[in-house]
């Protein structure tokens, strides 16, 4: 069997392309998202039950069902139901958001319940006041908790990212299923996507474990 | 709402046997998650310095590289390369299950560190061998902790494996699809499908919170 590598090399801004595609995705997932998960936070500890409840099921379905198929839904249903016309960028990046939003909201709560209300007491005892004490213990230690999740959540994200080239969003891994199909050398290519995708996924895996090892939290 | 009745009503064998396809890959890759997840996670920490350094390599490549990717590439070149093809089933299992192989180490890999080195000790100084003790003391004790990560791991394979409809594996997601294509229904057939996977997915999590409640006392030592 023979192989030709030069498609790759040939095809080489295309795959600059895709990249660019698939790291604008992931950061403009996640810089929506974080605001998204904090909304969906706060409304799940709020004290109207009806919001609570709102947020909740929002949460749940959007963990509870696959990334593929919310991506699916916002493409061909969206449009029926709500008469809007996005493009495909902008429905992916729709899907993405909401369900980046739920796994956050989830590392937000944990990170927020996770505080004892000892220390709050305890702040509140020195002296301090609500809002001082919110900010010099509360905030400090909770973020640092959460990081380890967000990084993680970072991660599955970029990855999750491909999935929107089943609504040709032309990213990494459709760049790549699209140059197969044109050129028909589809070990190269295919191969040539997965490295790429290592290169750019493998440095992320092991500044998480640094984050996680960095950051862990010992009261 | 009575066209989507209708639809369903005329074609419940073939969604019935979609149905049963994804839960045959969800099954499929776990166990193959679980059994070589476990393994690679048993090298790691007992195997010495190459064996973790190997098998580091290995779990850290399957937590950078998408599942799609991943999935692709075994249906799609794998093959030229082995020369004889692969079924869309095996190559999704196969795939989906080395993927989550590397979650399920990880996940092992905190459990059994989980469990104190004393242990591991006190059976040895009882004259077990290192596997008799890893099976018989360590093990045990590890898999009740790992229940609820485990668990989520669980909802994570049905998740993944409606990714197998890229390589036309007749599942779930592929077979709506294919009605969508037949009926228009688009909006109703998606969100029926929808509905499905949560109803399979939101009592597995729920489950094995409630599973775990009632075995953590088990994982104490």
């Amino acid at each position: 069997m023979s192989f030709d590598w030069s498609v790759v090399w040939d095809g080489r801004y295309l795959f600059l392309q895709g990249i660019e595609m698939t790291v604008f995705l992931t950061v403009a997932t996640m810089a929506l998202a974080i605001p998204g998960g904090l909304v969906l936070a706060f409304l799940r500890l709020a004290p109207w039950r009806p919001v609570n409840w709102a947020a909740a099921s929002f949460v749940e379905f959007f963990r509870a069902t696959p990334l593929v198929l919310q991506i699916y839904w916002a493409y061909y249903v969206l449009p029926v139901i709500a008469d809007i016309r996005l493009s495909a960028v902008a429905t992916a990046l729709i899907g993405l958001v909401c369900n980046i939003s739920a796994f956050n909201s989830e590392t937000f709560r944990a990170g927020i319940k996770s505080i004892r209300q000892g220390q709050v007491n305890a702040a509140l005892a020195l002296g301090m006041s609500r809002l001082q004490a919110m900010r010099e213990v509360v905030l400090p230690q909770a973020t640092m908790r959460v990081l380890p999740s967000l990084a993680s959540t970072w991660v599955s994200l970029f990855k999750d990212t491909s999935l929107v080239s089943v609504i040709a969003v032309a990213d990494l891994s459709y760049v790549a299923f699209k140059m197969r199909a044109d050129t028909y050398r589809i070990l190269e290519v295919l191969t040539a996507m997965a490295v790429l995708y290592w290169l750019l996924g493998y440095p992320q895996a092991k500044l998480v474990d640094w984050i996680h090892r960095r950051f862990k939290v010992t009261e | 709402m009575t066209a989507l009745f209708n639809v369903l009503w005329a074609n419940w064998p073939f969604m019935a046997k979609a149905l049963a396809m994804t839960l045959a890959v969800s099954f499929g890759s776990m166990l193959v998650g679980i059994v070589v997840g476990t393994f690679v996670a048993i090298g790691r920490t007992y195997g010495g310095r190459i064996a973790d350094i190997v098998l580091g390599f290995y779990v850290d490549t399957m937590r950078a590289v998408p599942v799609l990717v991943i999935l692709v590439w075994s249906y799609f070149a794998l093959p030229l390369l082995a020369g004889r093809s692969l079924s869309p089933f095996v190559a999704a299992v196969g795939a989906l299950g080395l993927h989550l192989a590397a979650y399920v180490a990880e996940t092992v890999r905190a459990g059994l560190t989980s469990v104190r080195p004393g242990q591991m000790r006190a059976a040895l100084a009882l004259g077990m061998s290192r596997w008799q003790a890893i099976k018989q003391i360590i093990l045990p004790q590890a898999m009740v902790r790992m229940l609820p990560p485990l668990g989520s791991l669980l909802v994570i394979a049905v998740k993944d494996s409606a990714i197998s409809s890229v390589i036309a594996v007749p599942e779930l997601i592929r077979q709506t699809q294919v009605l969508v294509s037949n009926t228009y229904l688009s909006f109703q057939l998606y969100s029926f499908t929808m509905i499905v996977f949560f109803v399979i997915c939101y009592p597995v999590a729920r489950g094995v919170d409630r599973a775990y409640r009632r075995l953590a006392h088990l994982g104490s030592s």
